[in-house]
């Protein structure tokens, strides 16, 4: 699993002005996500022992641990929008 | 994350640099979105190793342009994600997904299908020339 995204960058670019230049140090809230990914592997793990009864036993956890999993290969994620007036750049690192 | 990202955001974090002269250093360590696509002997050069992103590009008549990114890791991830979800929820997925025109049972996608699917994703290009001059193009590299 790769570590989550440490940076957002966002840039808005109006008639050839840099109108938005956004840097969004996404490791700051990597504690936060920890703990908070914490608590919901809990809850799942939780939700899978009171579902082992049931005949389709779905897999809250795993699931829980891909969708962190997800966050980190976002990363290298570039859209890039240019139209006649405005230029809009979101990279995630 | 490598050491020179992480020396560079300490720096920044710091106030030893700005944010424009980080912004340039980390320019310096990844290629820049805006730069253009790889040309055909570069794109063919890169197919025979193992993809890395996934890329769509638009270019509309009009001079509007689009180019998206994405990691086939995020791709892989994602689709494998779906073995997971609850029953209840991927039929709830599928019917919206039909009523939007894609009917497609992901619940049927096992894993050595993802991987095949990621495999022929090396070879695949989608070039769609339209009549009113708008181009697209989905390929990987």
């Amino acid at each position: 699993m790769r570590v989550p995204p440490y940076l957002l960058r966002l840039r808005v670019t109006e008639a050839g002005r840099t109108k938005v230049r956004l840097w969004l140090p996404m490791f700051i809230f990597w504690p936060l996500l920890l703990v908070l990914g914490l608590l919901a592997v809990i809850v799942a793990l939780v939700a899978d022992l009171v579902s082992l009864a049931s005949v389709q036993r779905p897999r809250y956890t795993g699931f829980v641990v891909r969708c962190l999993g997800l966050l980190g290969e976002a990363r290298g994620t570039e859209v890039f929008v240019n139209t006649e007036s405005q230029t809009v750049v979101i990279t995630i690192r | 994350m490598n050491q020179e990202r992480l020396r560079i955001l300490s720096l920044l974090v710091a106030g030893k640099i700005t944010s424009e002269e980080a912004d340039r250093l980390l320019d310096a360590l990844e290629p820049h979105p805006e730069t253009p696509a790889p040309d055909e002997a570069a794109a063919k050069t890169a197919s025979t190793a193992a993809p890395k992103f996934l890329y769509v590009k638009v270019l509309s008549a009009a001079g509007d342009n689009v180019n998206v990114k994405i990691p086939l890791s995020l791709v892989r991830a994602g689709l494998k994600l779906t073995s997971l979800i609850p029953a209840p929820a991927m039929e709830q997925i599928n019917k919206s997904m039909a009523e939007h025109g894609i009917a497609m049972d992901f619940s049927n996608m096992k894993s050595e299908d993802v991987e095949d699917l990621i495999t022929a994703l090396r070879e695949m290009e989608v070039n769609v020339d339209a009549k009113n001059g708008d181009n697209v193009r989905v390929y990987s590299a």
